[in-house]
């Protein structure tokens, strides 16, 4: 009997170990293996031809190959840095809100709040290319009632990466505010009543029950939005083709435009895999740090 | 509670309340009313007329909505086809991302067989795999097996993923061993007692998977840009979308542009406001349960 359930299982498993292994798991190791090769994106994978580290070579060099991915890696680095803190406290000051018994309305205001969440980023991008317009854009309007000047947004090589990690957390707060809500429900009432009994006034739970009990679920969310952070794409495509004079250009973008539209994939790939280990680094050591964290 | 000589302070702790409770609603009525802002701007803004949308100060209500905006995008772009396209790749992937997850997670979590959590563990670390690492030789991949430039390039690819096998496994966990055992003494085969037995029992969690799939599918942008090459005829509508932007560029297209998004956010929302209850639910269940 054991022996049936192990080969239904082997069924269970074909599709999705089949699909995920031939669409995820085998382009992921092309990556790793073009990025050793000299490939055009345009010829078959048996074109490629070996040559050792030169790729990595000449993205981190100094031609504009070089100047150009490196100016995209610190950009992106920027972006998810900005994004991130942004992201982790507001979700917690809006999960407090909804997740408070106080004041009414708590759950209408995580229906609002998520609902952006749904919004494909296309129809965003649409939106807020016209909030940000300089002239005629509402936001300019509202500053102006507040006696601020009118601003440039993206149209600034100072104030476009900015303008878009607005956006973007415009768009998926509502996604980390319920995780935020799902975190604080975990923490156990009682702890709040014995630290009032102890005479803790709010600021105090807050920093001593609240966030402690909440920093797994921040880890959590910190590992997303790093993840989200980094394929920022629609906005940098339509509205400022990476400019302006390169201060939007973001990874997801430029690798795309290197590896797909110039179909240099050996190129492309070796950006792809600066990437993906930045991203094992950093990750891995935000979990070294929670569980130091843990420990003490 | 009520002793004579507390009560004063307990009116002053009782006022201080109510004002901490004025602000917090204030405040929390300033967020939501600036998390709705932009997509009411933009409804707003797809009713007015060209000219209504070109005035500073600016007009906010259209004194005359119209609907002018949405028939000129039906000039710039083939609606009903792009509606269609979204329609026919979101509803496929999500079918096929059903049953893949179902059936994945159910081995996940009612079968024992060596390496279950190696396995599992590769599987899972490819949700935290953003796309753009595959992208190349993805593309390249698809290509060589003559489905670039179709609706089944963007398709086959995404017929499973991790998260569905996640969340599909951490629901059918719960679902009692003595069921299935039952089912198994009667004979059952391990597909019927699949889809029989254990599917309605996680039926919630199916449908926020669904939801799921449907609204992300729907929205992405990246891979089918990519895969059909500039086939206008197979493009889903967000790719469609993006021709109105330089489409008459500057404010003359503000209408045009927001009726666009409008008629792209529409399908999602809707949905949304019809099952919000999943959606949190299955964000809350893999977060927590993770």
């Amino acid at each position: 009997m054991i022996k049936t359930y192990r080969a239904s299982a082997g069924i269970m498993l074909a599709p999705a170990v089949t699909l995920i292994g031939v669409f995820i798991l085998l382009p992921m190791l092309l990556t790793i293996w073009l990025s050793f090769q000299d490939w055009s994106t345009q010829t078959p994978f048996s074109n490629a031809s070996f040559i050792g580290f030169d790729n990595f070579r000449e993205i981190f060099g100094p031609t504009s190959v070089g100047r150009d991915f490196k100016r995209a890696l610190l950009n992106t680095a920027i972006y998810t840095a900005l994004s991130v803190m942004l992201i982790l406290p507001l979700s917690v000051v809006f999960g407090l809100m909804v997740h408070q018994r106080d004041v009414a309305g708590g759950t209408a205001l995580r229906t609002v709040l998520f609902s952006t969440y749904m919004v494909p980023m296309i129809a965003v991008t649409l939106v807020w290319s016209k909030l940000y317009s300089p002239s005629e854009g509402p936001l300019n309007q509202v500053l102006g009632l507040a006696g601020i000047g009118p601003q440039l947004w993206l149209s600034s090589p100072r104030s476009a990466l900015i303008s878009i990690v607005v956006l973007n957390v415009w768009q998926q707060i509502g996604y980390f505010t319920v995780l935020a809500v799902a975190g604080l429900t975990q923490i156990p009432g009682s702890l709040y009543e014995a630290a009032t009994l102890d005479g803790a006034n709010r600021r105090e739970q807050f920093r001593f029950i609240t966030l402690p009990l909440l920093s797994r679920t921040l880890l959590f969310s910190a590992v997303i939005a790093i993840i989200n952070a980094v394929q920022v794409f629609e906005p940098v495509a339509l509205i400022t083709q990476g400019g302006p004079v390169g201060s939007t250009n973001v990874l997801t973008y430029h690798i795309r435009r290197v590896g797909i539209e110039r179909a240099q994939g050996g190129l492309g790939s070796a950006m792809a895999v600066m990437l993906m280990l930045a991203l094992i680094v950093i990750v891995c050591a935000l979990f070294a740090f929670a569980n130091r964290k843990d420990d003490e | 509670m009520s002793a004579p000589g507390r009560s004063a302070s307990s009116r002053l702790a009782r006022k201080r309340l109510a004002g901490r409770g004025a602000l917090l609603a204030t405040l929390m009525l300033l967020v939501a009313v600036a998390s709705a802002f932009p997509l009411l701007w933009m409804v707003l803004s797809s009713l007015k007329t060209p000219a209504e949308t070109m005035q500073v100060p600016p007009v906010w209500i259209p004194r005359t909505p119209t609907l002018e905006a949405y028939e000129k995008v039906s000039g710039v772009i083939n609606v009903g086809r792009s509606m269609w396209n979204s329609l026919v790749i979101a509803t496929i992937t999500t079918a096929g991302i059903l049953v893949t997850s179902m059936m994945a997670g159910y081995a996940f979590a009612k079968h024992h067989f060596p390496g279950r959590s190696l396995l599992f563990s590769v599987l899972i670390a490819t949700m935290f795999l953003p796309p753009i690492v595959t992208l190349i030789p993805l593309y390249r991949l698809v290509g060589s097996i003559g489905l670039n430039a179709s609706l089944a390039g963007i398709i086959v690819p995404n017929l499973a993923n991790a998260f569905g096998i996640f969340l599909m496994r951490q629901f059918i966990a719960g679902v009692p061993d003595d069921l299935i055992d039952a089912a198994r003494m009667d004979g059952a085969s391990e597909l019927l007692i699949l889809f029989k037995i254990v599917a309605p029992s996680v039926a919630p969690a199916i449908a926020a998977l669904a939801l799921f799939a449907f609204v992300y599918h729907w929205n992405s942008y990246l891979w089918p840009l990519t895969v059909l090459q500039g086939n206008a005829h197979e493009y889903p509508i967000v790719i469609s979308l993006s021709r109105l932007l330089s489409y008459n560029r500057g404010a003359l297209n503000t209408g045009l542009v927001m009726a666009g998004a409008t008629l792209a956010v529409l399908p999602p929302l809707v949905l949304f406001v019809l099952l919000q209850r999943f959606f949190v639910d299955s964000i809350v269940g893999s977060a927590v349960k993770g």
